[in-house]
């Protein structure tokens, strides 16, 4: 035990000679701690042993294509959850998601709708004693206002990447489109035009 | 950190540079038997337990680094005295360290404000905005009158797929449809409970198919079906009788017949020999008043205004007034 405590103490204290060494750089503590070979290995600073992501990942490219892009009219989306403080956690990321991207977003809370269920307590008789269960269901609802079909897939996917576990989702989009062109004149007119040209 | 450990017990006992030695001299009297009394090379060397890296945490690190993505609970990389647990009687929650209730909770920890803004701020550049031109709902659909509603389903469950995501409803304006008045009513019967009068809204609501763009293709193609049919005349439609009349019309109808038979008869007491035609009677006046009033009456259903106006008209027709 005193030989595991001496341990102790003189790791924290090479720690922190460790951390100095970090900082100043320097081979004249090498002799402090007796001799150690520790002028070839290059200590990290153990506090910042996390690795970050490396910056020079090539970015996803963002390609443009002349196909005109879809509008949606509104976007609709009910989560559903057990618990409503994962739900209200949910709803401040994504209104802060839809703010900084530029979306019109409201939300409001529809009724939850708990659904209860009474069962026999014992595997056999003893009708008059029962145990009851109840499944919760509470619900939010985001309702985004003229999304492009960009903006809207890009939102979508990573408001679902970040869906926490236990909550379902679901999206109703209206998109509102042009009438397409064989709705424009009844096609009556231009097929007996082309019976008198083939009769003639 | 065994490299580390090692050179620990070299400088501890500098003589001793072997680790059958170093081994003896630690644990002589300790001999247990069995698979114990193994080398201490072949055992896994015990590491210490370390203090948590909450202590060497700054106050203004970034903590996104440390958090990049939804990862469980780790009290040891938290800096928070978070409390989670009822309490036993005169006590406090359970603290964070082997919190089970901390592991079971979905944390948000890897979505922080500053976290958010920066994934939005990458996010942005794929974005596009939506055009300035179509601010109101009128404008939406003026230009773009129709409307398809689609939705998608997100869960987890032994199944990705859910059976509701492949109904698609189609809905259109006929007022925004080329369309005559006689194609108009065509459609409205083909059509029958999916027509809306109120809102002039017409819904189609397609399911038939198993993928959500068959069924999209589909409700275009009944629409298509539908606007065309309605622009043709078929011969059967000559016989359309007075029942199958959507609103009153005045011409052919009894109200006309009883109205001309009285003022025959009236002009035929007045003693008056020449007998006025049809025409003329039908396009005096008081005929013409009467008939708008029967129409509305009709049409709109009863109320003190169109009765009073009906009132008003027959008095002028019966010379009463």
């Amino acid at each position: 035990m005193a030989l595991r405590a001496a341990c102790a103490a003189v790791c924290r204290r090479w720690r922190q000679e460790l951390g100095n060494l970090s900082v100043n750089g320097s081979k004249s503590s090498t002799a402090q701690t007796g001799g150690l070979l520790l002028t070839s290995v290059r200590w990290a600073p153990l506090s910042r042993l996390h690795i970050d992501v490396p910056k020079d990942l090539t970015k996803p490219t963002i390609t443009t294509s002349d196909e005109p892009d879809t509008l949606y009219k509104r976007l609709s989306i009910l989560v559903k959850a057990h618990d409503k403080a994962v739900l209200d956690s949910y709803e401040y990321f994504a209104v802060l998601a839809a703010k900084e991207l530029g979306i019109s977003i409201n939300v409001h809370e529809p009724p939850r709708k708990i659904e209860r269920f009474t069962l026999l307590k014992s595997v056999h008789i003893f009708k008059k004693h029962r145990v009851q269960y109840e499944m919760r269901t509470l619900y939010r609802c985001f309702e985004l206002k003229h999304l492009t079909g960009c903006t809207a897939n890009v939102y979508l996917e990573y408001i679902q990447r970040n869906l926490p576990e236990g909550v379902a989702m679901e999206v109703t989009k209206t998109q509102i489109q042009q009438l397409p062109e064989h709705i424009k004149k009844p096609m009556w007119e231009a097929l007996t035009e082309e019976k008198e040209e083939s009769k003639s | 950190m065994a490299v580390a450990a090692l050179q620990l017990r070299l400088i501890l006992c500098p003589g001793s540079r072997g680790l059958r030695s170093f081994a003896s001299a630690a644990r002589p009297a300790a001999s247990r038997g069995g698979p114990r009394s193994a080398s201490r090379s072949e055992r896994p060397l015990r590491r210490k337990a370390l203090p948590p890296r909450t202590e060497k945490m700054d106050v203004d690190q970034d903590w996104p680094s440390v958090y990049p993505v939804a990862a469980p609970f780790k009290p040891s990389a938290v800096p928070l005295p978070i409390r989670m647990g009822y309490p036993v009687k005169k006590g406090v929650p359970m603290a964070k360290e082997g919190n089970l209730e901390l592991l079971k909770i979905p944390n948000f920890l890897h979505l922080t404000p500053v976290a958010i803004k920066r994934h939005c701020e990458a996010l942005k550049d794929f974005c596009t905005e939506w055009p300035a031109a179509l601010d109101t709902d009128e404008k939406c659909e003026e230009h773009f009158p129709i409307e398809v509603d689609t939705a998608d389903y997100v869960s987890s469950g032994p199944s990705v797929r859910n059976p509701k995501a492949r109904v698609v409803t189609l809905r259109v304006k006929l007022s925004s449809l080329n369309l005559d008045n006689h194609a108009k009513k065509k459609l409205i019967k083909l059509v029958g409970d999916r027509y809306c009068k109120t809102t002039d809204v017409l819904t189609i609501t397609t399911d038939r198919c198993p993928l959500k763009r068959q069924n999209y293709d589909y409700a275009l193609y009944l629409l298509t079906v539908l606007y065309h049919e309605s622009w043709k005349t078929e011969e059967w439609e000559k016989n359309k009788t007075e029942e199958d009349m959507e609103e009153y019309v005045w011409e052919n109808s009894s109200s006309e017949k009883n109205v001309l038979q009285t003022l025959l008869q009236m002009r035929a007491s007045d003693g008056s020999s020449v007998a006025p035609s049809r025409e003329e009677l039908l396009g005096t006046k008081e005929v013409e008043d009467y008939q708008k009033c029967v129409v509305q009456l009709k049409n709109e259903g009863e109320n003190e205004e169109n009765l009073s106006q009906y009132k008003e008209s027959v008095k002028r027709l019966l010379n009463l007034a």
